[in-house]
């Protein structure tokens, strides 16, 4: 059963993985991204009772919490181009007519 | 520009379990798959997640960059004192049955949890200084 589970898993990664080539605009890549690493937790966990080391659930939540980790980076870096000001930081900043573009 | 209420909730409810979570790898890391550098990296990884969104200036004075510097070289003094401590009981550096000199294995289990416990707060602290390396360049030169 497991193996069924690890098959159909890995053909849904396929599909993701094609979304992200294929585009075409950047929030369908993140997207896909992200998808493509929620499958990816699920795989480890499955492929741990597959070969029955139930210890792959803890390696899965790592996975899951560096994944989300990234998608919030790579979202905050295309949306402000820098990490070093929080959103609300950044708005007060605008709202002060200082839009971050001079220099 | 709006507030995002979404992440800033999400990261609010998610950092203390993975703060929580890093503690278990560091000491289940006998039992099961884990130990002090992906402690470190998931406690380092924690500390970015607030940094990312809640700004490098609120991080900092969480973790002020002069105490992140501090704690990458206590963990790598950890590690080494636990060497020269053993050699100072008449083993090898980094001899664990010499810290017992009653039970080997008790000396064992000390070591590798002090070790680790190093290891931990060296990775996590690198961690710390590399984001706040890269997010003051960035800023710096926008």
């Amino acid at each position: 059963m497991f193996v069924v589970v690890t098959v159909a898993l890995l053909v849904t990664m396929g599909l993701a993985l094609a979304r992200a080539i294929v585009g075409p605009t950047l929030y369908d890549r993140i997207l896909a991204v992200n998808t493509f690493g929620t499958k990816t937790v699920l795989l480890i966990a499955v492929y741990g009772y597959l070969t029955e080391r139930p210890d792959f659930v803890d390696i899965a939540l790592v996975y899951a919490l560096i994944n989300f980790i990234g998608t919030v980076a790579v979202l905050k870096f295309f949306e402000s181009g820098e990490f070093a000001h929080s959103w609300r930081e950044r708005r007060e900043r605008v709202e002060a007519g200082d839009t971050g573009d001079d220099d | 520009m709006e507030h995002h209420p979404v992440v800033r909730v999400a990261a609010k409810i998610l950092i203390p379990p993975i703060l929580l979570f890093a503690l278990y790898v560091q000491f289940h890391g006998d039992f099961g798959p884990g130990g002090g550098f992906q402690a470190g990296v998931i406690f380092g990884a924690a500390i970015i997640l607030y940094g990312l969104v809640f700004g490098l200036k609120a991080t900092q004075s969480v973790i002020p960059p002069q105490v992140a510097s501090i704690l990458t070289a206590v963990g790598v003094l950890l590690y080494a004192g636990v060497g020269v401590w053993s050699v100072m009981l008449g083993g090898n550096f980094l001899d664990y049955n010499a810290l017992d000199s009653h039970d080997p294995v008790h000396g064992q289990h000390v070591g590798i949890l002090i070790i680790e416990l190093g290891v931990g707060i060296t990775v996590a602290a690198v961690m710390i200084v590399l984001f706040y390396g890269f997010a003051g360049y960035l800023r710096d030169h926008d």
